[in-house]
Formats: structure tokens, sequence, C-alpha cells
């Protein structure tokens, strides 16, 4: 099974060189930091530099995974090869898990882009950052999160016949209650009982945190949370790819023809 | 053991309308293939061939009835099949053009559980035997549909598996790496391999089947040896003539029993008819008509082909 996963990483990581547009959201990171950057300035404080960062960074993350999976399968099943993954003894949720992860961490690129961008433009060097450790292992735990919540969508958008409008609909509702935005001590109480369910609430939450200079409380709760998460949208993903590849075959539509 | 053993295997498909007959792909289809056996299946397209080869491979449940490969059985025990099944369709779709050949056979190796030095050498070895050694590294769509062919054929062998499934596995082939793929089943088969060969071409079902089965309508017609089922259809004879003039011809068709005349590149003709009388009756037309160069040889796979499926002309089901 890890040497599956191994050859969907190096799948995916093939297949997404050979597609520039892939890294589109790269082009976009950079400029979505000096939009929030300038706008941070232009109302006169500099509250939103660390959110500069963790912003565009998670944004680009969950663009990538969400294309990637809105894409994986229906894309293979257009061009024949889901037929022969079905047909190879090999799991399609793993394989697909693979194809995420290595989307997520070319997703990792967008922090780089952002947190140069934010150094750039403050003018003072490079931007600190207080608690590199924290930093690492939320970037890591984040980019395994996302494929996990992305191995989730993906057979859902083959089981739901209208998933590309989920798919367009699902980013911006996404951003704003995972704390991309704004924090959620600006929500009311009740919707952060939904918000933490979200991962990317805690990611953004521990990001931010380890950007900012005061000590990061409960750091090792807060990477398990983003974990579990995580672990939680592959599972669940897992059951929903057995339904969808259990319903392709009784109803003989592994194939797009 | 058998390789391959369905029994009253049936796969329906509903109607598009709620009221609609639903669509028997497949109707109480018994089969047994021996292992080691090259097992040839043939019929028009729409005949349920590929429906079959589907339901062997996993990718498709049966409505009713039971499939078994090497006794594991496909619905109850998917991942044990396709551990021992290895798969070719035809046409181009199926493998990711964005990557070479390398990189696709490499994926499905590991999808396999190869890995290490043993992958890249059953992946270098693989490239080698279906000649794509030298365009190993170029992406797959920028190669020829033949070339695309023999990747199909490359990775329905990556993992070395008891039962091949070729599902028209030289559709687009040129005629030499025609003659190449027939050589590897031979070699195959060799190696103790059974393999199953859905196909339209009489003359490669001729050359490489020991049994073939004639589908139509989702329905098993026969099942024999390739040299057997000719006995099926005795009333198929055929007479060959050369050197027949253009009226002729025309007159032939016009005899009654006569059920085609074909005509070769060479200028001969093939006059398939229905009884001992009417290739008598034919003999007489021909001599009459001054053609002297006449031989009445036993009907070919083609010909039992075409008389034991109906004639459909174009029409697909």
């Amino acid at each position: 099974m890890t040497r599956q996963f191994w050859a969907a990483i190096t799948l995916q990581l093939r297949l997404s060189a050979a597609t520039p547009d892939s890294y589109l959201v790269c082009v976009t990171t950079p400029l979505l930091t000096t939009f929030i950057v300038t706008v941070d300035r232009w109302a006169g404080h500099q509250t939103q530099i660390g959110n500069a960062v963790v912003a565009p960074t998670l944004i680009a993350l969950w663009m990538l995974a969400l294309s990637v999976a809105g894409n994986a399968i229906t894309e293979d099943r257009l061009i024949g090869t889901l037929e022969a993954q079905l047909g190879a003894p090999a799991s399609l949720a793993v394989t697909l898990f693979g194809r995420m992860c290595s989307v997520s961490l070319i997703g990792l690129i967008a922090f780089a882009e952002a947190w140069t961008a934010v150094s750039l433009l403050g003018g003072t060097g490079w931007m600190p950052v207080p608690h590199p450790v924290v930093l690492i292992c939320c970037l890591v735990t984040s980019s395994l999160a996302a494929a996990g919540t992305a191995t989730l969508l993906s057979p859902l958008y083959v089981l739901l016949p209208s998933a590309r409008v989920l798919q367009n609909t699902l980013s911006y509702p996404l951003y704003l209650l995972g704390g991309l935005a704004v924090p959620l001590t600006m929500f009311p109480w009740w919707l952060r009982t939904v918000t933490d369910l979200i991962f990317l609430t805690w990611s953004a939450d521990l990001m931010r945190a380890s950007l900012a200079p005061a000590a990061v409380t409960d750091a090792p709760w807060r990477l398990l949370a983003i974990v579990a998460l995580g672990a939680a949208g592959f599972l669940i993903g897992t059951v929903l790819m057995r339904r969808m590849i259990g319903r392709a075959c009784r109803e003989g539509t592994v194939v797009l023809t | 053991m058998s390789a391959v053993v369905t029994e009253a295997l049936t796969r329906s498909y509903p109607g598009k309308r709620s009221d609609a007959t639903p669509f028997v792909a497949l109707n109480h289809v018994d089969l047994r293939i021996e292992e080691g056996e090259v097992h040839g299946l043939l019929g028009p397209n729409g005949a349920g061939k590929t429906t079959l080869c589907r339901i062997l491979s996993t990718v498709l449940c049966p409505t009713s009835g039971t499939a078994r490969v090497f006794g594991h059985d496909v619905d109850i025990a998917p991942n044990e099949v396709r551990r021992i099944v290895g798969v070719v369709f035809g046409g181009e779709r199926g493998l990711y053009g964005r990557l070479s050949s390398r990189q696709n056979l490499r994926f499905w190796a590991a999808l396999y559980g190869l890995h290490g030095s043993a992958l890249r050498a059953r992946v270098d070895e693989l490239l080698e035997r279906t000649g794509l050694a030298d365009r190993a590294n170029d992406r797959v769509d920028t190669m020829s549909r033949g070339m695309k062919q023999r990747l199909h054929i490359a990775r329905g062998l990556v993992a070395d598996p008891p039962l091949l499934i070729f599902d028209e596995p030289t559709a687009g082939l040129d005629p030499i790496s025609a003659r190449d793929f027939r050589a590897l089943v031979t070699d195959l088969r060799g190696n103790g391999h059974t393999i199953i060969l859905a196909t339209h071409d009489m003359t490669e079902a001729e050359a490489l089947c020991d049994r073939v089965t004639f589908i139509d309508h989702g329905r098993v017609i026969a099942t024999e040896n390739t040299i057997g089922i000719r006995n099926l259809v005795a009333r198929v004879d055929a007479v060959e003539a050369r050197q027949v003039p253009p009226d002729t011809v025309v007159g032939l068709r016009g005899v009654p029993g006569v059920r085609a005349v074909e005509q070769a590149a060479d200028g001969s003709i093939r006059v398939l008819t229905d009884s001992e009388a009417t290739t008598r009756a034919v003999l007489t037309f021909l001599l009459e008509a001054g053609v002297s160069q006449l031989n009445t040889p036993g009907p070919t796979l083609a010909d039992v082909y075409l008389s034991l499926i109906e004639d459909r002309g174009m029409a697909v089901r």
C-alpha cells in the first residue's frame, strides 16, 4: 500500500508537471498577498500581516486539492484509466490520497511565495517566524488534511448530480468558516461549533499563532485536531469511494462512452 | 482446474424510459475455459464480448448468474480475481497521454505490487518485448494508435497474470505488428497462460485459438475447437474460382441458395452456398460460363461466422 501511495504521488507530480495550469494558483498567491497587505495599509493598520501569509497559503492549498479532487475521477473515467485502475488489485482511495498529497505539497510553494511577498512589501527585511517548528508541522499536517478532505470530496463529485456547482460554491464559505478571511473570534458562538469541524479553522489559527511573538499554547493538540479531521475525511472518503465504485460497477458506468 | 467458468451469466441494463424493456447484453451465458487454453470470443459489434470481458475483469457486476476465475467468484472475491487477471482493452483509452510509455507502465506495475529493481526490470523487458523501447520516453499522446495498442498490451502483461483477456488487441495495428502480436500470444501460451481473445479478425482467431465461442445478441451460439466448428455448419460450402467474367459474377448472385459472393483483390471470387445442391448448381453455372479454374474448399472460420451470426449489415444493437 505504501508503494502504491508513492506511485500515486509520482503519477500526480508528473501529470502536474505536464500541465502548467496546475500551478496557476502559485501565480495568484503573491497577488492575493499583495491585495491583503495593501488593503491593510490603506486602512491604516498592520494587524493582518500574519493573515496575509496564512490566508493565501491555505487558500492555495485548498484550491489545488479541490481542483484535482473534482477532476481526478471524472478525468480518469473519461480517458478510461479508471477502468484499468479498478481492474487492478489496489485501493482507488489510496491512489487518490497519494495524488492529493502530491498536489497539497505543491501547494506549500504558496507559503514561500506569500512569506516572500509580505517581506518585500514590508520593506524591513524577512518577516520573522517566531515558532518555525510549529509552523512547519502545521504546514505538513494541513497538507495531509487537505489531501484527506479532498479524498472525501472526490467521490462526492461523482455521486452528486450537480457536483461542479458544489465545487464552485464550496470555496468561499469554507474560507470564511475556516477563519481564513477573519479570525473566528469575530463569529457568533453558535457558528464556531460548526467551524471546529473544518480542518482549515485549526490550520489557520495555529499558523497565525506560529507567526505571532506570543507563546503557542496546546500546539500538539491543535496539530492532532488537524490530523484527526483530515483522517476523518479520508475514512469517510474511502467509504464513499466504495459506494461509488459499487454503484458504477452495478450500473455499468465505470466507463463514460 | 478450469480457468474461467460462467453459469447462466446475465447482464442487463434498464431501459432509458421507466416502461422500456431492459437491454440484455449477456443472456444466460454458460462457458468453460480450461487452463492454458487460448479461447476466442467471436461476434459482431454489440454481441456481448466486451461485456463478458468486463465482468471477468471485475469492473462490471453481473445482473445474475456466476462467473469464476480460477475458482474465485468475480462478485464475491474481486480482489483475488484482479491479482490473476490482466486485461488489454483496445482503442486509445486507458492510458495517461501526458506521461511517457515508461512512466505509464511504472505506475501500473506499482498498482500490481511491483517495486524497486524488479519493477524497473519488468517495465524495460515489456518495452523491449512490445517494440516500444525506442519510444519509451515519448509522451503517449504523441504516439500512433498502433503504438498505443502495443502499450496497452504491455500494461496487460505487467503483472504476468495467469489469465489474460485481450479485447480487440490488434485493432489499429499494422500487419507486421499484428503478426508480432500473434507471436507474442503463441509465446504466452507456451508459458502456460490462459488467454481470452475477443476479436473480429477470423484469421487471427483461426491462427491462435484452441477453441472459439460465437456470441450474438448476448447469447452463446456455439463453442467448439477451431477445426471441429466447421462441422456445425455443414450447410455452408464454398466455391473458389479464378478468371470469372464480371457478368458471370452478377449472374452468380442470382443463383438460388448463394449466400454471398466475395471478390478478392487478385480477381478471384469466393461463393458461399447454403447446400451441396447449390454448390453443384454454382459449379455447373461457372462451367457453362467457360470458367475452368475452380476449387471447392471447406468453410473457413469466417464462413462459419457469417453463417452462424445473422447478417445484420451495419446494425449494432
